[in-house]
């Protein structure tokens, strides 16, 4: 059987999401704040990253980088409420753009995988 | 085998290696995070030698044109010359040919650079002394214009605005660097609409991506909505209107404050009320920080593309 990120259609699914992420991420009021500094050409470039990721694509991220990327941000407050409103607009995300449940399910699993970096603990 | 210059030093790199991989065996503090040509944090600019196309995948044209390449994913065959992303490179001497005022506090400087290549709307930093260095967009257009062209607002207390407005006369010499900025007319398509969105003296950069516009055959339409203090801020009102009138596609809108005025004349608003289908224009928006983070951030959740939106902001000198 092919790879997820392959049946999700590899970079050009990554490109069909990421805006669509990016905005219902803005939308969010329980996390839109994280971003209110944040410069939006290279937030969208990590929001891609965070997807091909995500989606099972070729990615080099190990722990220690999510868990430096994040540190200000836990800092801030970034707990695990926060990161369950972001799988759930990944999942929004993925429903709109008609992906099957199957799928979504395995994108939600390998974006749960790396909370606990991400939340430095 | 082949190297690359980086700050004035040479790095080997070795076959297979990436530009990412050299600087930072080479003990060079470059950034980067996800190795895999995705976050653009390791973003750097060849100034010399050709980088591979697949190392600029997923920048925009703008960036292309300008050299810039992702180091990540960059294995080089060719020499390369590369500068961090805010790296101006160096200065050339410039002499000034004139200054003449545009409005009450904005004035036009006009300087001549031999050989310096730009696109209308990049900026510049001119340096008037080693501690006396300052951005501004260029309105000129090197094909149609020997000189370049500036629009600087005179700050009561600024160094530089005194600088220019008390001592500076044509044939003094200034240094200029750069250029830099993604904010100028590239990876537009001809009948794509253009929506250009300033204010104060972000027109200038505005002013040159509009001339470069129509000097390409621009068929879309293009707006272009110039917001101001007062209407004596709106500096070249005959000239857009002229630019309006004989072209059957651009509309010029100027937005001077004014409580009577719908929106009471602020030019966000008046655009973005005006502008409600973004998803297929190519936007243009400078002017101060302000301004263009809150039409960057409305006009991407209202369905533009962020690939589609160029700006420049502002920001005060130090």
């Amino acid at each position: 059987m092919s790879s997820l990120y392959d049946r999700l259609g590899g970079e050009g699914a990554v490109n069909a999401a990421v805006e669509l992420f990016y905005r219902k991420v803005l939308a969010d009021g329980r996390i839109a704040h994280f971003f209110d500094d944040v410069d939006m050409e290279s937030q969208i470039a990590k929001q891609k990253a965070f997807l091909t990721m995500a989606f099972g694509g070729p990615n080099a991220y190990t722990g220690a980088d999510m868990r430096n990327a994040h540190k200000r941000l836990v800092e801030k407050g970034l707990n695990d409420s926060h990161v369950d409103a972001v799988i759930e607009n990944l999942n929004y995300t993925l429903r709109d753009l008609g992906v099957p449940e199957t799928e979504v399910k395995e994108v939600a699993a390998l974006a749960n995988s790396v909370r606990d970096d991400v939340l430095n603990r | 085998m082949t190297q690359i210059t980086y700050e004035g030093r040479t790095v080997d790199i070795a076959p297979g290696e990436t530009v990412l991989e050299a600087l930072l065996r080479a003990g060079v503090n470059a950034p980067y995070s996800c190795r895999a040509g995705n976050c653009h944090s390791c973003l750097h600019r060849a100034i010399d030698g050709a980088p591979p196309p697949q190392s600029q995948s997923g920048l925009t044209d703008a960036q292309k044109s300008m050299g810039f390449f992702l180091p990540c994913i960059c294995r080089p065959m060719s020499p390369l010359t590369i500068l961090r992303p805010d790296d101006l490179g160096a200065s050339l001497e410039a002499i000034v040919r004139a200054i003449d005022p545009l409005s009450e506090d904005i004035v036009r400087l006009r300087i001549e650079a031999d050989g310096f290549a730009y696109r209308p709307g990049q900026f510049v930093e001119l340096s008037a002394g080693e501690d006396l260095k300052r951005h501004y967009s260029l309105a000129s257009h090197p094909e149609e214009d020997a000189f370049l062209e500036m629009h600087i607002r005179l700050h009561h207390d600024g160094r530089m605005s005194r600088h220019l407005a008390d001592k500076l006369q044509a044939g003094d010499r200034l240094r200029v660097a750069g250029p830099s900025g993604s904010c100028f007319y590239e990876g537009v398509h001809a009948d794509q609409p253009m929506l250009l969105i300033g204010a104060g003296t972000g027109l200038a950069p505005l002013y040159g991506v509009l001339r470069d516009a129509l000097r390409s055959g621009h068929r879309g339409p293009i707006r272009l909505y110039h917001g101001a203090r007062s209407r004596k801020g709106l500096y070249l009102s005959d000239e857009l209107r002229a630019i309006s009138k004989a072209r059957d596609n651009v509309d010029y809108r100027p937005c001077a404050f004014d409580p009577s005025a719908p929106h009471g004349g602020d030019v966000a608003a008046t655009a973005l009320d005006a502008e409600q289908n973004v998803a297929h224009a190519a936007i243009f928006l400078c002017g101060g920080e302000n301004l263009v983070k809150r039409l960057k951030r409305d006009l991407f959740m209202r369905g533009a593309s962020l690939k589609n939106i160029r700006s420049d902001a502002f920001t005060p000198a130090r």
